[in-house]
Parts: C-alpha cells; sequence; structure tokens
C-alpha cells in the first residue's frame, strides 16, 4: 500500500475497520441501528472515513446513499479526520465585531491549514460556530469544552502551546 | 359513495382520494410529488384544494374521500394557493423552458400552464450544476424540485439503491451513492428514475436535442434483448427513420421499469454496419447480389445436393431471438420442403435441460408460474442465475420482494450481486449441484418438512425417492459440495419449513453435462416440498433470449412440431401434412445442433441454413467448430450484422430486426407478446418468413407466409397451446399460453391443483457426476461463463448501439482477491488465459464475486471471448454444452493500470 492510514490515536486504520465490524455485528440486528452504529464508528475513527461508511452500507444493508444521506444531514458527523482539539471561533455578531477575524486569520497563519481543516499531526481542527450565548466574553472561541474569551490574536500562540504541552512526546505516541 | 366536486357530482369508491375521484372525470390539479408508483409523501403541497368543512386547504393527493364530500378545486383561493406553491418551487430552482428537453412533457410545466404562471414572482438563482457523467442520463440540479420520486423509485421498486437525498435544509439534493458522480456510482443506467422525474432534473442524454416528443411517433413493442420480455414503447423519428428514445409500458411483465439494455440499446437497428444486400461468397469475397440470383443459387444447391444424398444432410437452425413466425417459418420450410427433421436452435445450448428435465417430470417444459407472483412468495431460491446481470427486471421484483419481507436463499459459486439481498448465501462448489439439492432433499424427508400428501397423491413414484435419496445425508453432499453441514441443515429447514417456496433457476443449472439431472432433481425438490401449482411457487427457469420460450414453442427443435407434438407420431404426421398439403413428412428425429456439426466433418451434414445464431462464437470449443463449419458445403446465413460466423458462409441474407416488421416472441413466463412495425428495414433486407416462402415456391411447395401475421395463423390452424393467441388478442397486453381457444384467458400457473400436464409428476433417480474436465496441475483453475449487464449474446446488437461499448468496452477476466495476490495480478493487468482448446489474452478483474480457484468470463467480445477455451463436452441427454466449468491456466502477461473497485455490488470495475 503506498499510503498507511492512521488515525488520530495512532493505530492502523485496518485494526479499526475490524472493531467497526464487531460493532456493527453485535448491533446489526437491532431496528434502527444505522444513527448508533455512525456514532460508534465516528467515536472510533475520531471521523467517517470512506472505508467505514462503506463497511456500514454493506454490513447493515442500507443503501449507500441513505448513510450518506443520514451522515450529511446531522452536523455531528465529520466527514474529515477531526484533530484531537477541535478549535471553535465564535463567528456571531458580537464576537464578528470584537474581531473574531484576526483571530481565525491567526489560527491558520500558525497552524497552516483552512477552515474545516485538520494539522498533520491530527492534533487541532479548525472550525467556525455562530453565537456560543458568551457575547459579553466576546471575541470567544472554544477548544473542545475550553471556553477562551476575549481573545486577542497575539495570544493565540500561547494558547496553543497548552495543548501541545499536554502531548506525551512523539516516540511514545505510536505504538 | 357520492362526493362533489366543483359542484358536481361524482361516484368514488372507498379507498379513493379526492386526487383520484378529480383524475378520473379529467379534472385538472397539479401534483408535483405524488406518483402512483411512489405514492403519497405529501411534501410539494400543489395539489391543494377546499373542502367544505375542514379547516385550511387540504392536500388531495392523500385525502381520503367521505361520502358527500364538498370539494373545492377552482376557487380564487385555491388557485392562488396552487399558485404561491408552484412559484415558491420555480423560485427555488432554475426554469427556463426554453432549451429544456422535458418542455411539452414536463409536469411543472403543466402546472404553470394551467395556473396561468408565466415567470416566477421571486428572483431565481441559477447554479448550472449539472452531473452528466454518466454514460445515459443527465441530472440538472437546477431543475430539481425534491419530489423525492426519483429516489423512492430507486429504492423501492428497481431497487438499485443510488439515489438518495443529502445534506439538509437550503442545500438538501439528490446524489448517487455517497455523492459521487452518477457515473463512478453504483447506478446501473436502467432509466427508471429518468422516466418518473416529473421535471427536467433527469433527462435521456441520447435523445436530447433530437426533437420534441410530440413530434415522435409511439409505438409500443417488446425489448428484444433478455427472455423478460419487458414492453416498451420506441418514440421514433418518422422522417429519419429512427428511434430516438425508449420508455417502459405500464404493463406486465416490467409494469414500466426496463434495464439498460431495453431502454438505451437500440441504435443497433440504425447502425451503417447492418447487412442491407444479399451476399454471394466469390473467390473467397463476399459480393452484393440480387435477392433472385441468390436464392436461385440456394435453390440450385438444395435440389442437387439433396437430390444426390437425400434430405437428412440439409440442416437448419432458427433462433431464440428471432420471432416466432420466423423460427415456425424455418422449421416448416426444413420439414415440409426439405422432409427432414434437422431443425434447431440456440436453446440448445442454454435450456434444453430445462425443457427435457421439466417435460420429464411434469409433462411441460417451461416454467410453472409468472413472474408477477415473486411478490407474493414467502422463500426466494436462487440458483445459478445471476439475474441482476442476466433478467435485471425479474431481479427488481425479486429485491422488491425481499424488501417486503420474503426470505432468499442464493446458492451459486459466484457471489453474484444479487447475493447482497439474500438472507443466505450459500456458495457451492462448481458443477455440484446434483449432490447438495440431493443432500437438501434426505434432510427435508429425514425431518418430516416433505408434504406427504402431495407426494402421495400427486406423484408416480414418491416411495423410490425415499429410498435412494438415503444414498444422500447432508454429510456427504456436504462434502462434495462444499457447504458446510450446518449451512445446509440451515437451508433445508427454511425450504422445509416456508409456506410458498418459488425456485428460480438460469444456465447455472443447466449448461453442465449433468444439465438435465440438475433440472430433474430441482423438480423432484419441489415435488417433495408440494409448492407446485400455486400462486408465489413453482419451478422457474429464466429463459434467456428475448424468444428462446418461442423458438422451443415453435417447434425449431428435432423431436417436436411446434406445439410439443412428437414428429414421430403417425397421427400427427397426417394432421399437419393435410394441413400443410404436403406428403412425405419425416417420421425420424432429426439431429440436434452439435450432431449436427459434428456430422459436417463425416460428410453428413453438407447444407446449413444459420439464422440468427452466430454458431462459431457461440459454440464451445470455437476452433473446433471452424473446422467443422469450413467441412460444410455450403452455408447460408440469415442475421442482421456480419459476425464470426458470416465469414464462413457462402450466402448470406440480410434479415429484418425486432422494430421492422410485425410479430410475436414468447417471454419466459409463456406470455406471447407482439411486436410492431417501427421503421422501414435498411436497403434490401427481408423477414425470414418472406425468404423461405420465396424458397418454397422455387423449390415447388406454397408455405403460405405472406405476412408475420398470416405466418402465425398458419401455425395457429394446427396450434393447440397456442390456437387461442391472435394479434388481435395481443394488441396491448400478452397472453400466456396454454390458450387453446379464442375465449381461453390463458394460463398464469401450470399444473394447478397438482394435476400435471403429464397425468402425475414423476421423480427421477439422480446421481452425483463429476464435471466433464476437472482442473488439474497443468490446468489449474475452474473457468465458468455467463453475461454481463451491458452486453447481449455475441454484441452485435449492443456493441453496435452507442454507449454500451463506453461502459463495458473490453472483456475483464474474474479472479479472485486470493488467487490474484498469489499471482501478482492486479485489476487492469493483461493475462493469458490457456485450456486445452485455446487460448486468450484479456484483462483481469480481481473481484470478491470469483472464489479461490475459479474465473469467469463471458463470450460477448469477438476479440477474447470464453468459447475459444470452453469445454465441447455434452449433456448426455440433450447435447447442451458444458459452458460452465472446464479446466485452464492463467499466466500474467503484462502490467496495467488498476481499476478502482469499491465492493462487489456491482456490475462493473
Ligand atoms: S430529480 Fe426529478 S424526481 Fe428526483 S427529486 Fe428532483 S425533480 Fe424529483
Ligand atoms: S438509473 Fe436506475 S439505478 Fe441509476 S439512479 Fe436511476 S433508478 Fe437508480
Ligand atoms: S430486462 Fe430483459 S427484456 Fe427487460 S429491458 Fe432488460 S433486456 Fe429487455
Ligand atoms: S457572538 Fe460570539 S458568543 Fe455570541
Ligand atoms: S402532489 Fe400532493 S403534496 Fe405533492
Amino acid at each position: 500500500m503506498s499510503k498507511p492510514l492512521k488515525c488520530a490515536c495512532g493505530s492502523d486504520e485496518k485494526e479499526l475497520l475490524v472493531r467497526l465490524e464487531e460493532i456493527i455485528h453485535s448491533m446489526k440486528d437491532k431496528p434502527g441501528a444505522l444513527i448508533p452504529v455512525l456514532q460508534a464508528a465516528q467515536s472510533l475513527f475520531g471521523y467517517l472515513p470512506e472505508e467505514a461508511i462503506l463497511k456500514v452500507s454493506e454490513m447493515l444493508r442500507e443503501p449507500l446513499s441513505k448513510v450518506y444521506g443520514v451522515i450529511t444531514f446531522y452536523s455531528f458527523f465529520s466527514l474529515k479526520p477531526r484533530g484531537k482539539y477541535l478549535i471553535r471561533v465564535c463567528l456571531g455578531t458580537a464576537c464578528y465585531v470584537q474581531g473574531a477575524n484576526e483571530i481565525i486569520t491567526a489560527l491558520k497563519t500558525q497552524l497552516g491549514i483552512e477552515i474545516g481543516e485538520t494539522t498533520k499531526d491530527k492534533l487541532f481542527t479548525l472550525d467556525v460556530g455562530r453565537c456560543f450565548g458568551a457575547c459579553g466574553l466576546a471575541p470567544v472561541m472554544m477548544v473542545n469544552d475550553d471556553v477562551h474569551s476575549w481573545v486577542k490574536s497575539s495570544q493565540i500562540g500561547k494558547i496553543l502551546k497548552t495543548y501541545e504541552r499536554k502531548q506525551p512526546k512523539k516516540e511514545e505516541a505510536t505504538v | 359513495m357520492k362526493i362533489t366536486i366543483n359542484n358536481n357530482i361524482f361516484e368514488a369508491q372507498e379507498n379513493d382520494t379526492v386526487l383520484d375521484v378529480a383524475r378520473r372525470n379529467d379534472i385538472y390539479i397539479p401534483t408535483l410529488c405524488y406518483h402512483v408508483k411512489t405514492g403519497q409523501t405529501a411534501k410539494c403541497r400543489a395539489c391543494v384544494v377546499d373542502v367544505e368543512g375542514m379547516r385550511g386547504m387540504q392536500t388531495s393527493c392523500n385525502l381520503k374521500v367521505r361520502d358527500g364530500m364538498n370539494v373545492h378545486t377552482d376557487t380564487k383561493e385555491v388557485q392562488e394557493a396552487q399558485k404561491m406553491v408552484v412559484d415558491l418551487m420555480l423560485a427555488s430552482g432554475y426554469h427556463n423552458c426554453l432549451a429544456c428537453e422535458r418542455s411539452g412533457t414536463c409536469e411543472l410545466q403543466d402546472a404553470c400552464y394551467h395556473l396561468g404562471i408565466e415567470k416566477s414572482t421571486y428572483k431565481d438563482a441559477p447554479t448550472g450544476r449539472k452531473d452528466e457523467s454518466s454514460e445515459f442520463i443527465v441530472i440538472d440540479f437546477d431543475k430539481c424540485i425534491k419530489c423525492g420520486r426519483c429516489v423512492n423509485i430507486c429504492n423501492n421498486r428497481v431497487v438499485n439503491e443510488v439515489l438518495g437525498f443529502g445534506y439538509r435544509g437550503k442545500e438538501t439534493e439528490i446524489m448517487c451513492d455517497d455523492d459521487v458522480a452518477m457515473g463512478l456510482s453504483t447506478c446501473v443506467q436502467c432509466g427508471e428514475c429518468v422516466q418518473i422525474c416529473p421535471t427536467g432534473a433527469l433527462t435521456d442524454k441520447k435523445s436530447r436535442g433530437k426533437g420534441r416528443d410530440a413530434q415522435f411517433e409511439k409505438v409500443d413493442t417488446t425489448c428484444p434483448y433478455c427472455g423478460t420480455g419487458c414492453q416498451l414503447t420506441l418514440h421514433v423519428d418518422k422522417a429519419k427513420n429512427k428511434v430516438v428514445r425508449v420508455t417502459g409500458r405500464d404493463e406486465w411483465p416490467n409494469n414500466g421499469m426496463l434495464c439498460v439494455k431495453g431502454r438505451y440499446g437500440f441504435e443497433f437497428h440504425a447502425s451503417p454496419k447492418r447487412l442491407q444486400y444479399p451476399l454471394i461468397k466469390k473467390n473467397g469475397k463476399h459480393e452484393q447480389a440480387t435477392w433472385d440470383e441468390a436464392l436461385d443459387l440456394i435453390t440450385e444447391k438444395i435440389k442437387t445436393t439433396v437430390g444426390k444424398y437425400g434430405p437428412d444432410v440439409f440442416s437448419a437452425l432458427g433462433s431464440g431471438r428471432i420471432t416466432n413466425e420466423n423460427n415456425y417459418a424455418i422449421q416448416k420450410f426444413t420439414r415440409a420442403v426439405v422432409k427432414t427433421n434437422n431443425i434447431d436452435h440456440c436453446a440448445r445450448t442454454c435450456h434444453a435441460p430445462t425443457v427435457a428435465g421439466l417435460a420429464h417430470a411434469f409433462g411441460s417444459g417451461a416454467a410453472t408460474n409468472s413472474v408477477d407472483e415473486i411478490l407474493e412468495t414467502d422463500l426466494i431460491f436462487v440458483i445459478g442465475s445471476n439475474m441482476t446481470e442476466a433478467h435485471p427486471v425479474v431481479s427488481y421484483y425479486v429485491k422488491q420482494a425481499v424488501k417486503n419481507g420474503s426470505r432468499m436463499i442464493v446458492c451459486d459459486p459466484r457471489r453474484v450481486d444479487i447475493a447482497h439481498w439474500a438472507n443466505l448465501y450459500v456458495p457451492l462448489k462448481v458443477g455440484t449441484d446434483v449432490p447438495f439439492l440431493n443432500g437438501l432433499i434426505n434432510e427435508i424427508i429425514q425431518n418430516n418438512w416433505h408434504n406427504e400428501a402431495f407426494m402421495k397423491n400427486n406423484t408416480e413414484n414418491p416411495e423410490d425417492l425415499k429410498e435412494w435419496i438415503k444414498e444422500y445425508p447432508v454429510e456427504k453432499a456436504s462434502e462434495i459440495c462444499g457447504v458446510p453441514v450446518e449451512q445446509m441443515k440451515q437451508v433445508a429447514k427454511l425450504l422445509g419449513t416456508a409456506e410458498k417456496v418459488s425456485v428460480i433457476y438460469c444456465l447455472g443449472i443447466t449448461e453442465h453435462t449433468t444439465g438435465t439431472d440438475n433440472v430433474k432433481t430441482i423438480a423432484n425438490l419441489q415435488m417433495v416440498l408440494g409448492h407446485l401449482g400455486k400462486r408465489g411457487c413453482g419451478v422457474n427457469p429464466l429463459r434467456g433470449q428475448n424468444n428462446v420460450q418461442g423458438a422451443c414453442d415453435m417447434g425449431a427443435l428435432p423431436n417436436v412440431y411446434h406445439n410439443y407434438i412428437s414428429v414421430k407420431d403417425e397421427k400427427t404426421k397426417e394432421k399437419i401434412e393435410k394441413h400443410w398439403g404436403v406428403s412425405g413428412l419425416s417420421l425420424k428425429e432429426g439431429y440436434k445442433l452439435p450432431t449436427m456439426l459434428h456430422k459436417a466433418t463425416t460428410g453428413d451434414t453438407k447444407i446449413l441454413f444459420c439464422v440468427g445464431d452466430n454458431t462459431v462464437q457461440t459454440e464451445p470449443n470455437m476452433a473446433k467448430t471452424i473446422q467443422e463449419v469450413k467441412a460444410l458445403e455450403f452455408l447460408v446465413v440469415i442475421d442482421i450484422f456480419e459476425n464470426a460466423t458470416t465469414d464462413f458462409a457462402d450466402v448470406i441474407l440480410p434479415d429484418v430486426c425486432f422494430n421492422e416488421d410485425f410479430g410475436t416472441y414468447s417471454n419466459l413466463d409463456r406470455r406471447v407478446h407482439l411486436l410492431r412495425k417501427a421503421v422501414n428495414p435498411p436497403g434490401e433486407a427481408k423477414p425470414t418468413w418472406w425468404i423461405m416462402n420465396e424458397l418454397g415456391k422455387r423449390l415447388g411447395v406454397d408455405l403460405k407466409f405472406t405476412s408475420a401475421e398470416a405466418t402465425w395463423e398458419d401455425m395457429r390452424a394446427t396450434g393447440t397451446i397456442m390456437g387461442g393467441i391472435t394479434y388481435e388478442r395481443i394488441q396491448h397486453k400478452g397472453l400466456q399460453w396454454p390458450c387453446p381457444t379464442v375465449t381461453h384467458p390463458g394460463t398464469p400457473i401450470l399444473h394447478t391443483n397438482g394435476k400435471f400436464t403429464r397425468g402425475k409428476g414423476l421423480f427421477s433417480h439422480t446421481q452425483y457426476r463429476s464435471q466433464a474436465e476437472m482442473p488439474d496441475k497443468e490446468y489449474p483453475f475452474v473457468l465458468s461463463t455467463g453475461r454481463r449487464l451491458w452486453h447481449y449474446h455475441t454484441g452485435t446488437q449492443t456493441r453496435n448501439s452507442i454507449g454500451l461499448e463506453n461502459i463495458f468496452p473490453e472483456e475483464l477476466l474474474e479472479i479472485s482477491p486470493v488467487d490474484a495476490a498469489r499471482m501478482h495480478i492486479k485489476s487492469g493487468d493483461m493475462v493469458k488465459a490457456t485450456s486445452r482448446r485455446g487460448e486468450i489474452t484479456v484483462k483481469a478483474w480481481v473481484t470478491e464475486r470469483s472464489p479461490e480457484g475459479v474465473v469467469w468470463c463471458t463470450f460477448h467480445f469477438r476479440e477474447a471471448h470464453a468459447n475459444i477455451l470452453t469445454n465441447d463436452a455434452y449433456d448426455n441427454v440433450t447435447e447442451t454444452p458444458e459452458y460452465k466449468a472446464c479446466a485452464i491456466r492463467i499466466e500474467k502477461v503484462s502490467e496495467g493500470v488498476e481499476t478502482v473497485s469499491r465492493g462487489f455490488r456491482q456490475a462493473r470495475p
């Protein structure tokens, strides 16, 4: 194979597919299994790769278009790999006025990715959102469940560092 | 009950909707999502009406009538409400009708017309997005009104499960598979979605710009491809003498559905490569001749040769691809003029074991039940049928049945696509059908799942069977056929405990040296279970070609006249002689097809007439067939194209094709369908009945073939099973034989109430015999052969129609991933396949459809086809060749570009 597929946690995608098969097998006779199976697949891979979608369709005997229809209907499901940390910058009116765009620009340059993309090391995914309901703290950005308020573009580097530091060294990461 | 619409009182039925009543009485209500076939989704709200006593507007497409209901469809309020919906619909797309293919037949345009909408009051927003990636269908997203009909029909009627809705809200859109371009998706281009789309969102690519629908003449006829016998309408450009479009007709057996060949494989009729004039071979070259020259030459040849050596040096081949009339014509000519019974046709190479086996067991050699009954069955048992490719429309019914709760078992050495929908897929080893089925019967009897009463009352020899079947305990059977004991028991239990079982089989059963035994064993199984003579049951062989059933019915067989009356019967002979006005009909059975050919090499066959057969490419072991054909003194080929056989012909006569003359085809459930003339034949092409009539005249016999219908009438006069079928009766709908009198309604189910045609059913003792050529060290692979969705027979029709060739341009040898990995072969590599009889170089397709040790290809492509390799070993009863198993070896020749394949539920890589 030309490019070995690795997922966020480092284990081989092939292995994960085998795990997915087991999961589907255990759930497939329950009615309405499609959504729970997709949820399980997403938490396994961090997103829904093509191989996983094909597998779900084949094993549940659901048309591929139906499976894909469900995936694209719910924003919960992601078709692109997601990093360990999902960064969401609020683009609601208050945050926008307070300079959310500059934050996004800073994030883009420092991470080297566009909105919706994930860094090569699978650590960060950059996304935007609508009003988080914290307009008093604008501009707001969330990293997974952490809320960062009154963010200035000059602080971005520091914020990212704190998450990078939480990581074990590279060598330990891959088994 | 009665309801009032717009102050007029109308009669209504219990389950009617308001829309039903309105439509019956020509009251227009716009409907954009509802369609009888896809049902009420109440999505569009274009059909709103006002009902007195009900609040707000009601959607009429799903509003059930109540007695005394008072409905208004034409008040200002209703019209305004309808208008608003249609207006919004216009605005959410881009509907400029000027160049739209559907202008004139579009339901949205109709709605605007009726409501007086000239232009949307909102701003429309064209995106210009189109998907033109597929061969035959264009998707114009701007014209999609998201009614959902196509999604519904693709998933629930043809069950190809390609289309779906993706995304949400404003972004909602139809898509193929996981939103890939249609041309890259699993779409099989059946075109059903195009036929049901209300707008120009889905259109046929081929007919784009060819003209408006209204300027075409519509001719109802029958599909010229497989034995399903789909009913279709040809849209004909009379001025250009061409078919421009094909649509499915809402009639049995297909109810509007078609497959890619039937819908998009029609241009062959207008191909410049069609044979147009008689050709006579002079100095090794075919030269154009007049009909008189050609016919005189043939007459002379028959006179001298038959005069010198007797009638049996003459042989003729009818065909499963030509009409009943033409088959009757050639058999009558052979018998009445030449006075030999050496007449046969290509059923010899496919379903002859069916005819022989079922006639032996039941007294009639045809399918016992009808296609539509598949929907009513409880358990569908499929064995040896690749129906999604060879009989696509039958497979739609099977898949529908499964979707609606029927169970299905698929038994096949290859994981054919229909297995995807099966509850149980049983991969048995090639050529082990007899032990497999006997093992099942044994297990069924052991467990008392058999139908004792049926066996006792309706069969002749149940006790014999119970005795000898003991030779096949499941364990032993399992060892031979390779199906695990547990799985065999599971299958036996499913069969034994189901309420209605329908067995559907095809050439995987018949094309073996044990073909007739295989068929007899299937008959045994159904007689043990008692699933015969009832709706939703039976033994249902899928006859391959459009008219292979009919060619048998018409007596293009060496042992029977039309209607299956034996040639050895004195009384029949007299009766037929009297009717035909001849004497001296032969009482001797004629040669079967392979024998005719073998006898050429010993000089016993000197003249061969070959109508629509392409013998050289269709018989096994091509090298040998060529020798035999070369050894003939005189070969006459009547066909529509040059092919591998015409090369060797002394005279070639141009035939007409399916839409150039009237005629009939009999389909796989014994339904006789009408063909209509839609265009003029090219050049001087003539129907076979005319040719035979002319030759008859020259040889002193008036065959009375003055038209196709006259030929049919001539047959009918001595007909029994089809005596009641006239052209007039089948103008719109086919009739199923037996239909002995003109008032008889036809027979959908044979052997009802357990009364077999032959009286009582007959069990046959069948034994396992291995295939003629087992794989060995030198030739380690088993080669099995079959058909592809995109092509038909030797490709003369499909390869001369635009588009099919682009989808599937060359033969591929299917090989399992395990074997491929071992031999370092990947999809796209060139490999050489060699058998004891020849070799071909062909592209490999690595696919999980093939089990380890088995490879597969077809005979569609003249450049590299299976029959160069196949074995000329024959079924001992019917001389049907063993196309499904021979031994070959494979070597990789060169690297190729890997083709992408996603899963095995696909008819192409
Ligand atoms: S493509 Fe046609 S049938 Fe399908 S949803 Fe759109 S308008 Fe309806
Ligand atoms: S052409 Fe047939 S298979 Fe393809 S999307 Fe339309 S209905 Fe489905
Ligand atoms: S299923 Fe057979 S009869 Fe029907 S359209 Fe296809 S080829 Fe023609
Ligand atoms: S606008 Fe950003 S939190 Fe409300
Ligand atoms: S046709 Fe009735 S709601 Fe669409």
